[in-house]
């Protein structure tokens, strides 16, 4: 492979790589519009996520990469283990928020963003408790089909990657600017108490939007297995850190932002990994979250910068 | 984020509650410390020495991180960097981790016993650190503090929850760094060839015992200095920081100042501890700084009370002994009770294991049911003796002897204020257009207009709250336009707010010490020390924020050691006004100042301003009662949509139509021809 | 309290305060207040800063709830009864500085107005009328509600109210802010709404212009009501100016 194959390569990847931090940064981003909390929590229900899709295409009989399907059978189960998934992660989300964060709305400070660690490390360690501190081969009914261009192979998985965030991610674009109960998650995120004036249960809205991101990360979760084979109870920390970059680049609190801070993530991480070493991924991914915090902190996309004290 | 608030509720939390007085701390902790002096003679089984002494590592770093996050209120969720940082400080200074090639330049140290030259068979002959432990103790506190202020100058000013996540990248940052310098730190392998300390000839070896006696020793040390510091003009601004930081920084409080002071001292802590446990295990790997350290020792803090010493002592040791000896017990005891239900899970759980999961569980409910931790931080303040409390009954000022307020020389006869041309715009709304205003000394100066007129943004834009697009502020000659509000309490200009910012959880006393502030000078090891000076400057500072105090009679004496959110409302207003008066202003301005009060109060306050002038205070006011401007104002000038469109005396805008246009409105007719 | 002319004729109240008492922490708010409103009537409440006139507003509307007294809307009391049951009842609220939705475009706020309506033939009429009483909106609808100036903001709060068809308009200081122009068609189109059919609650402190439409109104000072009457006997009262501006004594 000469230069420019290894560099659409590694494009490839950080499209895929940035596709998935892309969904799990909506997420995260979904509930820092509404109420102003980081959640903590929200990377590990994607760790979650993973591990109900594995568990369920495990029950339905497909176990590593040796059983494939194709056609419509595999688009069949990809969407049974995708809305499963889904619906699972995004009822944790929501029993997070029933539980631990409503009783906290309104307190100010760092209380509510401290349960979120707690949560986190709850929802880890039942896992780890669970399934134990190996990875796992992940379920993988996907045909292997190679595409070449160039010199670099585009894969089967990757465009359908590609495609289910795809879709996913202009499914919530349809919602929220589309649709009724959008709006009323836009006029919440804007103006609460406006929102309240208008009729609108804000309680109702932050449910639901916890559900919607919750459920974004369990998809993503999903993808995370199906593109590296494997998934283990510590991804939610490695992805989440990514992502929450992500977030935070783009603009934390815009959706759009979310968008496009997720790919640029993922460029960085495949051509950072390229180029400059892999070990070092890790502190230039944290050095860019602290430097867009220190001197542009509404990010690339946002308006003002965060008002809470 | 300000401080979780004291409930006294009755039950078993009230009395627990009840019972934790700082005498009964006290009693309670001298007993503590006599059994922890002797335990290791009581059991003397090694493995359980050397568990304290682990223990007692964890003890001091919880301490630390409880001046960042319990007397400052910054929530910092990556304080293992500095731990790793003082470990590594020692890795290099204390091993033969590092050895650069020899030379003469090194003749000095070797000479001084830092260094030892060590002979190699290829000829060349390499530096072997040797720097002692004792030495290093302080050394890596310093460096460790050096990078405190490095990492906090740039982002001590974000927002509790931005600076939290900026915390935990600078506390991953460094253990990965520490794994991938393996020329500084060996990488995951891990530091070897670590000094052991030696105390006069005796060395400390592969035991634990001296070891646990340096820990105890530090700890009590460091209980030392957080209460020192916690008592002292630095812990009060930096509670005031906490509970109000723009309120705090308009009392004359530096915030970046005090905040990166916090922040280093903090590190400081953090990285003697490193060098102690470091020496103690004798080598150190990026693993033991990663982010469950940091987050261990949040829930130690969280658990034991938040600016609590004793509560985070409390936390620190309590979860040392959970992980190390309750949980193996605790084990035997699930799995029997999961022999008799039954329960699977329960049989097979290793609670030793899930040490994480319970951290999770007590962060999770600590914060939903008992946010101030089981030992509250409580503040008591010096007691008043009788005759202090019921001093001066009745309202109205002080007859007799007036000693001027403030000590800053005025000349009578030049202005005091000038303001010329001020204008600040938000967005697209002009707030403050073209202001003009000349205020001569010992004058007080009313400022009045309908809502939105620009009274309150005029107020900030003096007090430096709010930069001013154009526009001069000169005071008593001197240009202060656009510094910062600290700044400008220094030189004599004070201000209360339309809207109270109280520090709440600070009682009365507190609250006007904090304005004392701009006027000392305790420091930080001032505070530690406490030599005769700075009692003398604490001394002085309570006279005289009780004199301020006093000026508002019985109103206020009896409830010095209250705190500020249980005053009544109108005792409020009088508190803000005494905290102002605390910082010996030379000019007051004063937002709405009887706000929400009765009649009677009113006068009774609208009598103390007027004597404010007595004691040569020129006092601005935006008042809305024109009884109490016609009483007491010399001058008046009217703001509407942003400009002065009349000044005089109050009978002059009285009788002014326009005046009275601005307020009830322009008749339809009127407006009709303006459009 | 004192009043400035005889005793006002029968009306059917849509809306009445009945001795209600407010608190804010240990603030006292309000004070025993009355106030009533019959349908079809503009009604002004005015007063100075500080006076208790949002407070007002608030617990119209719900979001703050009275600690002695009643709230009856259409002879219901509604003390306790939620936000969006009131609005869903015909209680639209114009608020103090508009509070438009910034990033919504001003079609999108006014459909947030017919939140709580699922009749959609009813809310496209509703649009048309609205485009009707505000041309200027129309051509507007695209444009991001937070780029418009200050009073086209108040056209859009106001035709956004309207989007919920209410029978009480509540009005939070709607001249604040604005240049006199602006005022004027305010108060204009305010009258228009009116004779419509809907009732108008508003908080003024340009107390001319309020009054110069009202039907009756009410001098707030402090919490508690210290004039009252038809909108005629208080404009030509001078108490008014003094209640306004400064402490009145209390008979």
């Amino acid at each position: 492979m000469n230069s420019w194959d290894i560099l659409l390569q590694q494009i490839i990847n950080g499209v895929s790589l940035g596709a998935m931090y892309s969904l799990l940064a909506l997420g995260f981003t979904m509930v820092y519009g509404i109420i102003e909390l980081i959640n903590f929590a929200h990377f590990n229900v994607f760790m979650v996520g993973s591990f109900i899709a594995l568990w369920l295409m495990q029950a339905m009989g497909i176990v590593g990469q040796s059983t494939i399907l194709y056609g419509l059978p595999l688009i069949g189960v990809l969407v049974l283990v995708l809305v499963v998934t889904m619906l699972g992660a995004g009822v944790l989300g929501v029993a997070i928020e029933r539980v631990a964060l409503r009783p906290l709305r309104g307190v100010s400070g760092t209380a509510p963003m401290i349960t979120t660690i707690g949560l986190s490390y709850i929802i880890y360690n039942l896992v780890l408790l669970n399934v134990g501190a190996d990875t796992k081969n992940f379920s993988n009914p996907l045909p292997n089909i190679p595409w070449a261009i160039g010199g670099a192979t585009l894969r089967l998985r990757e465009v359908l990657l590609w495609g289910v965030s795809l879709v996913l991610m202009m499914g919530l674009h349809y919602f929220v600017r589309r649709t009724k109960m959008g709006k009323a998650m836009q006029a919440t995120a804007q103006d609460q108490e406006a929102a309240r004036m208008m009729g609108v249960d804000v309680d109702n809205v932050v449910v639901i939007t916890f559900f919607l991101g919750s459920a974004l990360a369990g998809a993503a979760g999903l993808i995370f297995g199906l593109y590296y084979n494997y998934t283990s109870f510590v991804i939610g920390y490695t992805a989440g850190l990514r992502a929450f970059t992500a977030a935070v680049l783009g603009g934390i609190g815009n959706i759009p932002g979310a968008m496009l801070g997720g790919i640029l993530i993922g460029l960085i991480e495949s051509l950072g990994g390229q180029y400059l070493e892999v070990r070092w991924t890790d502190v230039i991914i944290f050095s860019i979250l602290v430097l867009v915090l220190v001197f542009r902190p509404s990010g690339l996309m946002g308006r003002t910068a965060p008002s809470k004290s | 984020m300000s401080a979780p608030a004291e409930t006294r509720r009755n039950g078993i939390t009230g009395i627990w509650d009840r019972m934790l007085s700082e005498e009964w701390q006290l009693k309670v902790g001298l007993v503590l410390f006599i059994l922890a002096l002797a335990f290791p003679l009581i059991d003397g089984n090694e493995g359980d020495i050397d568990a304290a002494a682990n223990a007692t590592a964890f003890a001091i770093l919880a301490l630390g991180l409880n001046i960042v996050v319990g007397f400052a209120g910054l929530l910092d969720l990556g304080y293992a960097a500095f731990f790793a940082i003082g470990a590594y400080t020692y890795g290099i200074f204390s091993s033969y981790q590092v050895q650069p090639e020899w030379s003469s330049f090194w003749e000095p140290f070797r000479w001084l016993g830092l260094v030892q030259q060590l002979h190699s068979s290829s000829g060349v002959d390499h530096v072997h650190f040797a720097v002692s432990f004792w030495l290093m103790l302080p050394i890596s506190a310093l460096v460790a503090a050096f990078f405190g202020v490095l990492f906090g100058a740039p982002t001590l000013r974000l927002k509790g929850d931005y600076l939290a996540i900026v915390t935990l990248g600078f506390g991953e940052i460094v253990p990965i760094v520490a794994r991938n310098t393996p020329y500084l730190t060996n990488g995951a392998q891990g530091l070897n060839g670590v000094t052991t300390p030696s105390f006069f000839g005796y060395s400390f070896g592969v035991q634990s015992t001296p070891f646990y006696y340096v820990g105890l020793a530090m700890i009590v040390v460091l209980i030392f200095v957080s209460m020192r510091l916690k008592d002292s003009r630095v812990g009060r601004a930096w509670m005031a920081i906490r509970e109000d930081e723009i309120a705090a920084e308009a009392m004359g409080v530096n915030r970046t100042r005090l905040k990166l002071l916090a922040f280093a001292i903090g590190a400081g802590f953090a990285g003697s501890t490193g060098t102690f446990y470091v020496a103690k295990l004798q080598t150190a790997t990026p693993e033991m700084f990663m982010f469950p350290v940091s987050v261990m020792l949040l829930v130690m803090i969280v658990l034991g009370g938040m600016g609590s010493v004793a509560g985070v002592v409390v936390g620190a040791v309590f979860l040392q002994l959970l992980q190390s000896w309750f949980l193996q017990d605790l084990t035997q005891g699930v799995h029997w009770l999961g022999r008799v239900t039954g329960i699977g899970l329960l049989e097979r759980v290793d609670l030793v294991q899930s040490i994480e999961l319970i951290f999770g569980i007590i962060l999770v409910l600590m914060m939903l049911y008992r946010r101030q931790g089981l030992i509250p931080a409580r503040r008591d303040v010096h007691a008043l003796t009788l005759a202090q409390q019921t001093a001066v009954p009745s309202r109205g000022g002080i007859k007799g002897e007036m000693k001027p307020l403030h000590r800053k020389a005025i000349d009578p006869g030049k202005p005091l204020l000038q303001i010329s041309g001020l204008r600040k715009a938000f967005g697209g709304i002009q707030a403050v257009r073209g202001l003009d205003l000349t205020v001569m000394p010992g004058s007080i100066i009313a400022v009045i207009g309908p809502n939105g007129s620009g009274k309150t943004t005029f107020f900030n834009l003096v007090t430096g709250l709010t930069q001013p697009d154009a526009g001069k502020v000169l005071l008593a000659g001197e240009d202060i336009t656009g510094l910062k509000p600290d700044a400008i309490v220094e030189r004599g200009v004070a201000r209360t707010f339309q809207n109270l910012r109280l520090f709440a959880n600070m009682s009365v006393m507190e609250n006007a010490l904090v304005g004392v502030h701009s006027r000392t000078t305790t420091g930080a090891l001032g505070a530690v020390f406490r030599p005769p000076w700075v009692k003398r400057e604490e001394e002085a500072a309570r006279q005289h924020v009780l004199g301020v105090i006093s000026i508002f009679g019985n109103r206020l004496m009896p409830r010095v050691q209250h705190l500020a959110r249980t005053l009544s409302y109108a005792n409020r207003r009088r508190l803000e006004i005494t905290r102002a008066l605390v910082t010996e202003p030379v000019l007051l301005l004063l937002d709405e100042p009887t706000a929400g009060m009765n009649p009677t109060e009113t006068l009774e306050l609208t009598d103390q301003i007027r004597d404010l002038r007595e004691r040569g205070v020129t006092i601005l006011l935006i008042e809305h009662k024109l009884n109490v401007v016609n009483e007491i104002a010399d001058r008046v000038i009217v703001l509407d949509h942003g400009e002065k469109i009349a000044e005089g005396t109050p009978a002059e805008i009285q009788r002014n139509k326009e005046v009275l246009s601005a307020y009830l409105g322009r008749t339809a007719a009127t407006a009709a021809a303006a459009s | 309290m004192p009043t400035s002319d005889a005793q006002p004729q029968q009306r059917q109240p849509l809306l009445e305060f009945k001795d209600v008492d407010t608190y804010y922490g240990e603030l006292h708010v309000l004070k025993g207040v009355n106030y009533v409103v019959g349908e079809g009537e503009i009604v002004a409440l005015l007063g100075g800063n500080a006076s208790g006139k949002s407070t007002t507003m608030k617990t119209i509307l719900g979001i703050v709830r009275p600690a002695r007294g009643s709230v009856t809307y259409q002879g219901e009391v509604i003390n306790t009864l939620p936000t969006a049951e009131r609005v869903k009842r015909g209680i639209a609220p114009v608020p103090e500085a508009r509070r438009l939705f910034p990033r919504m475009t001003v079609l999108e706020n006014l459909e947030m107005g017919a939140f709580t309506r699922d009749d959609k033939v009813e809310i496209e009429a509703d649009k048309d009328r609205v485009f009707q009483l505000f041309p200027r909106i129309k051509e507007r609808l695209t444009q991001q509600a937070g780029t418009l100036s200050g009073g086209e903001q108040q056209m859009v709060a106001m035709a956004r109210a309207l989007m919920a068809r209410p029978k009480l308009l509540c009005m939070d200081e709607p001249s604040m802010g604005l240049s006199p122009a602006y005022v004027e068609q305010v108060f204009d189109l305010i009258q228009a709404i009116n004779r419509q059919g809907t009732s108008v609650f508003m908080v003024e402190q340009n107390a001319n212009m309020a009054l110069s439409i009202a039907s009756h109104g009410y001098v707030l000072q402090t919490g508690e009501v210290v004039l009252s009457g038809s909108a005629k006997s208080l404009r030509d009262n001078e108490m008014v100016q003094q209640a306004y501006l400064g402490e009145m004594k209390v008979a």
